[in-house]
């Protein structure tokens, strides 16, 4: 970022669900839905905020506005009139949300507004959308009732509604036409910044671009700042002047849009641009696949919390492996460890391929345990083998904590000791991956 | 013809009695699928496709529904089956995978039991034959430990398990069609793709026909062998995946492109307009009020005749009627996307490499 | 003037105002429970016992026997007071929103007449309460005349050695009915007709202020479980449990034996050990409504958690427990008449079933005394099912939001 000080600036900003207390909560830890994360909005930007579901990115922008009370972090606002404020001398910010007090947040409120994912639910049955649109207005002590409605009136002519629906009910609109009255509220108030909370995600595609463009007019227009939040990258792209993806609770690579883009650095943005659809038959895509589930987030894996599922995860000193074949006995090493490898499944699934009865010997089983992890007969690298035969060798003698020691003992990957740090890539491109701190092979093979 | 496919649908029309009228939700439409295909019905909501599947088997509430037309499946025509027989193929030959596994699953009861009774409904085998099967299944829909999994309640999944397991479900009897509606439009992009790669799999393995029915034709780029695209009711174009996405030819079905991310001018708008009322259909072609190339003669008589462009490409729109010029439609939407095609290139390559 | 811009407004205009606005429904009914009240105090202090209040009041200010003339003689009791305050309630938060509404009215309105039978119960219940509201004010109660004992309805008959005099024609030793009494009279030689009107009355008190205490407690304890959560709706809902484990009846008749009881003493026990399902429904309902995302909306419109209550969650919850409400209201008709059967009720009042009480020795040659009361009873109660179906039916959200697609 350059001096001019951002509209929207969050700094390690932190969100965890206790989930201790209950009889049946297996751990009494925390759920880190939001664990430290930072990132800058400009004043006209759109910035797009993109993960799997279950990431935090929700969280973390309901975190921001205040309709969860965060954990930790700053979230510093220098919108509605409080620029150019300077820290106190205790090192607080007079800016930050998090400690606004009744009134501040008040006030804050209208300068930050909501979009949210479901049209159906996102507006009060029972109220007219005239009357909800306007609402706002009489919370902010608008009590002219008159002025109210002629606003509300002005907003739906310009979301591309007509001023006669201000008395309609939100059950006669279709859920493209609830989506821009909900952008219709959000702007009642004139705020500096909206946040979109995947808009579109419910609607047909032929509606969305409907949405989006006018959400990015209206945005053109009165100069806000966007914070858009969205599961699929291909939208974000229509959109976002910049991007931060996240994973886990942890943004892992932010950058301007095309940069990340056209050429992602964290091989988890890797993946997730090439499961965009691409149109045009014949040229079906190469496609990075993700194994694996997303971790508990009460529990995140150690180091990077991508490793558990990292295509690219780097391999260790001394061991040269097929990448993919690294991969899988890594999977097949996590999953002993979750005491997640049932040797009786094994079996049964020979028995249905085969119609064997009766025993099974070592060979077969160990043959078709390495074929469900998609493991190669033999690994290239011997040592590697050696180990891997070992822990095969004890699993199947029954003794599968002995099985899971061997393989950690050996195959133990940098990114799960050390978290990665930011690396820059230029024009404000950073992603946090191993492979881009200098003492680590940039590209594994 | 001389072989019958494994589905033909012939003139299929759906109608509801309504307090507003009677709505025709399906009019007149002809499809057909092969075993070992994928054929993708696409559309907006509202255009029927959701409700031209579920009169393939009568899923239909009669009344107030009313179906229309001729089903042949298997040689059978549907239209003369009795309710038991249909049940019959309902369960067994003809699966159905719904949008929100989540309805579909029921949550008082195990996967893996709900799979087993699924099995044991359609087959006479035994409980713990039923059950090995199950786990069997759960482990071919990619459900990592099936053997662990099976005796959780559907709530301990995720939605993309939910829906591999609900693909097992369907899978459980060995269905000669597998009708999937809008099976990952509930998914995390990543998931979808996962979804849409193990229903592809699945359909060599199996050698089903594949009825597949979304909105969004990114998806469909991913999966379609076929594609009918349907527009309030009625067939706009058909065609192979190959003729759709190079040479698109209907307006309808070149401005749905448009509206994909990536193709077009970004933020093209969408489509204008609204679907006409499902129980007053314009007259003439019923894109006509929303169609940019519309001309007098669209406003007319009913839907223009489809005319075909190449073998199996037909497409219902008047300005390929002779003495009409195609041209005015303008070249279709292409690929824009990022600005520098080669740059995007580059990267999938790098992504191979990666990857291997 | 410019056109009104959202882009154009001084906020600091409004700022430090609260925003609060008394909706015009409020104020109406403020002001005409108070006049109510007013007049209850008055009655209290200043009218003399033998006194009607309208009298009185008439006397104090010097219009003489003007309210007499208009046929007002009326002498309300607290039960009374309080039947109105709740039909003004009734009339200021149901029907003018209706009426404020009426695209939502029609809406719902559309969706309630698809059911044939709930429309004609509803129409039914109309009867009942315009005579319950309206009977009274035109017609007297009824009179004994033992004299006039046991006449049978118009066009029916009854031998003539049942009835000490018979009123109309007697033919072939056969007593037959007069129009001065269309449902004939009882024992006592009251009008059963009039009895029957006046039970509707009773029938409406009933209904109305049960349901009133009812949702007035419900909805305070189940929001308020709801928004305050914690030990607060821990301890709540353990109250609610009591309640509803409260055996009722039995602590009813216990009043009943050590101080006696009467109408107004019924009403209030029975309602006050009914509200438990309701704060229940109206808690889990408020519990689902926080998480809409409307109220998401409201409350990053900086709307503070009493306005998001009172605007959002119990319009929403309330329209949904009207059905349980309209479900709740047979179960205390019954009652009522199950105790008056039993002898237990107040016998000062012409309920319904305190008239099929009095008849039930006649049954064998007057059953109009029992029918006519237990037939209305019968289709009062039925009507309130119905209605409650229907109501179920054109209010549940999840039908209306699939529709809204
Ligand atoms: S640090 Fe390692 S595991 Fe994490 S993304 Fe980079 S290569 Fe993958
Ligand atoms: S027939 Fe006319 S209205 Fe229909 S698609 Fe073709 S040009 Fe458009």
């Amino acid at each position: 970022m350059t001096g001019e000080e951002p509209l929207l600036s969050v700094r390690g900003l932190k969100k965890h669900y206790p989930t201790g207390g209950g009889l049946l909560s297996r751990s009494s830890g925390a759920v880190r839905a939001v664990d430290g994360v930072s990132f800058d909005v400009g004043r006209g930007e759109t910035l797009g905020l993109v993960g799997e579901s279950g990431c935090g990115k929700s969280t973390a922008a309901r975190s921001v506005v205040r309709l969860e009370e965060p954990t930790a972090g700053e979230v510093i606002f220098n919108g509605g009139g409080r620029a150019g404020a300077s820290r106190n001398d205790d090192g607080t910010h007079p800016n930050d949300v998090t400690r606004f007090g009744r009134a501040e947040l008040k006030a804050f409120r209208r300068d930050v507004q909501m979009v949210f994912q479901d049209p159906t639910s996102s507006f009060d049955p029972r109220m007219s959308v005239g009357a909800s649109i306007a609402e706002p207005l009489s919370v902010h002590g608008l009590s002219d009732r008159g002025r109210r409605r002629a606003i509300a009136e002005d907003l739906l002519e310009r979301v591309g509604l007509s001023p006669g629906d201000y008395g309609r009910y939100p059950h006669e609109f279709s859920g493209g036409q609830k989506q821009r009255l909900a952008i219709a509220r959000a702007l009642v108030l004139n705020p500096d910044l909206v946040i979109a909370d995947e808009p579109v995600s419910a609607l047909d595609v032929s509606v969305q671009a409907d949405v989006l463009g006018l959400l990015e007019e209206i945005q053109s227009t009165f100069g806000l700042s966007v914070l858009f939040i969205s599961h699929d990258l291909s939208v974000v792209r229509e959109i976002a002047d910049r991007v931060a993806v996240m994973y886990l609770g942890e943004i892992v690579e932010i950058g301007p849009t095309e940069a990340v883009l056209t050429a992602p650095e964290h091989p988890y943005t890797e993946a997730l641009v090439s499961a965009i659809p691409t149109v045009g038959p014949g040229g079906k895509r190469q496609e990075i696949e993700l194994t694996g589930t997303v971790p508990d987030p009460s529990n995140p894996p150690s180091g990077c919390r991508f490793h558990t599922r990292c295509h690219a995860v780097v391999q260790p000193e001394g061991i040269d492996l097929d990448q993919s074949a690294w991969r899988r006995v890594l999977d097949l090493r996590h999953r002993l460890e979750a005491g997640e490898v049932d040797l009786e499944t094994v079996r049964e699934s020979i028995r249905a391929r085969t119609d064997a009865t009766g025993d099974l010997d070592r060979s077969t089983l160990g043959t078709q345990l390495r074929a469900e992890f998609g493991l190669p007969e033999t690994l290239s690298d011997p040592v590697a083998e050696r180990e891997l035969a070992g822990s095969i060798e004890a699993l199947l003698g029954g003794d599968a904590d002995a099985a899971a020691e061997r393989l950690a003992s050996t195959f133990r990957t940098p990114c799960e000791g050390t978290a990665p740090e930011f690396t820059g890539h230029g024009g404000g491109h950073r992603s946090a991956c191993l492979r881009h701190a200098p003492d680590v092979p940039s590209e594994p093979e | 013809m001389t072989d019958e496919p494994l589905l033909r649908v012939e003139d299929l029309t759906t109608t509801f009695e309504t307090d507003a009228g009677r709505l025709v939700a399906v009019d007149g439409i002809d499809f057909s699928v092969e075993a070992g295909e994928t054929v993708c019905l696409v559309g907006e909501s509202g255009s029927g496709k959701t409700v031209a599947t579920e009169s393939i088997t009568r899923l239909i509430k009669e009344p107030p529904g009313h179906i229309e037309g001729t089903v042949r499946f298997e040689g059978r025509d549907l239209a003369d089956c009795a309710e038991p027989e249909l049940r019959e193929i309902r369960g067994a030959d003809v699966a159905h995978v719904f949008q929100n596994p989540q309805d579909a699953l029921n949550h008082c009861y195990t996967v893996g039991w709900q799979i087993a009774e699924a099995i044991r409904i359609h087959e006479d085998v035994g409980r713990s034959e039923a059950r090995a099967r199950a786990i069997e299944l759960l482990g071919r829909v990619g459900i990592a430990t099936p053997g662990a999994r099976i005796d959780d309640y559907p709530h301990q999944f995720s939605g993309g398990e939910k829906q591999r397991v609900m693909i097992a479900m369907a899978l459980s009897t060995n269905p000669d069609l597998l009708v999937a509606d809008e099976p990952t439009t509930a998914l995390d992009v990543t998931v979808q793709a996962q979804i849409l790669r193990l229903l592809d799999e699945l359909k060599t393995e199996y050698g089903m026909g594949v009825l597949f029915i979304t909105h969004d034709l990114g998806v469909v780029s991913e999966i379609a062998d076929r594609i009918v695209v349907l527009y309030a009711g009625k067939v706009m174009e058909r065609g192979s995946a190959a003729d759709v996405f190079e040479r698109p030819s209907h307006p309808y079905t070149r401005q749905l492109l448009g509206c994909l991310p990536g193709i077009g001018p970004p933020s093209a708008g969408g489509i204008p307009g609204t679907l006409p009322d499902p129980t007053d259909p314009p007259e003439g072609c019923r894109f006509a009020p929303r169609c940019e190339h519309a001309v007098e003669a669209c406003f007319e008589g009913g839907q223009p005749e489809a005319v075909e462009r190449s073998p199996g490409h037909r497409v219902s729109c008047i300005h390929y009627h002779d003495g009409y010029d195609e041209s005015v439609l303008g070249e279709p939407p292409t690929r824009l996307g990022l600005a520098d095609p080669k740059a995007e290139e580059d990267t999938r390559t790098g992504g191979d490499a990666d990857d291997g | 003037m410019p056109p009104e811009r959202f882009d154009r407004i001084d906020w600091e205009e409004h700022a430090g105002s609260s925003g609060f606005s008394a909706s015009i429904n409020t104020v109406a009914f403020v002001l005409t429970a108070l006049s109510v009240l007013a007049l209850a105090g008055y009655d209290r202090l200043f009218a003399a016992e033998r006194e009607t209040v309208f009298g009185a009041l008439a006397r104090d200010v010097g219009v003489g026997p003007r309210f007499e003339s208009l046929g007002i003689g009326a002498d309300p009791g607290a039960l009374e007071y309080l039947f109105v305050i709740t039909l003004l309630l009734f009339v200021w938060y149901l029907l003018a929103p209706l009426y404020q509404n009426p695209r939502m009215t029609r809406y719902y309105w559309d969706r309630f007449t698809r059911n044939r039978p709930a429309v004609v119960s509803l129409g039914w219940l109309f009867v009942v309460f315009a005579g319950g509201l309206l009977g009274p004010l035109l017609l007297s109660a009824p009179q004994q005349d033992v004299l006039a004992g046991h006449q049978p309805p118009v066009y029916l008959s009854i031998d003539a050695s049942n009835v000490a005099r018979c009123l109309g024609e007697t033919v072939g030793g056969r007593c037959h009915g007069t129009w001065r009494y269309p449902l004939g009279t009882t024992q006592a030689g009251e009008g059963v007709f009039r009895n029957v009107v006046y039970g509707m009355t009773i029938s409406m008190q009933i209904a109305f202020i049960t349901t009133t205490i009812v949702a007035a407690i419900g909805i305070t304890f189940g929001t308020v479980s709801a928004y305050a959560g914690g030990w607060v709706d821990e301890a709540l809902m353990r109250f609610v449990d009591i309640v509803l484990s409260f055996p009722t009846l039995l602590f009813f008749l216990l009043i009943l034996y050590i101080y006696g009881a009467g109408l107004g003493m019924f009403i209030l026990v029975f309602s006050l050990f009914a509200w438990g399902g309701t704060a229940r429904y109206v808690r889990s309902k408020a519990l689902s409504i926080a998480e809409e995302e409307y109220v998401d909306a409201a409350r990053i419109s900086g709307a503070s958690t009493y306005r998001v209550v009172r605007r959002h969650v119990v319009p929403n919850t309330a329209s949904s427990i009207i059905t349980q409400l309209t479900l709740l209201v047979p179960g205390f008709l019954l009652a009522e008449a199950q105790l008056a059967f039993l002898g237990l009720g107040d016998s000062g009042i012409n309920s319904w079933g305190q008239l099929i009480s009095a008849g039930r020795s006649d049954l064998a040659f007057a059953p109009w005394i029992v029918l006519a009361p237990g037939i209305v009873l019968f289709l009062t109660i039925l009507a309130f099912n119905f209605l409650g179906d229907a109501l179920l039916d054109a209010l549940n959200p999840k039908t209306e939001a699939e529709r809204g697609r």
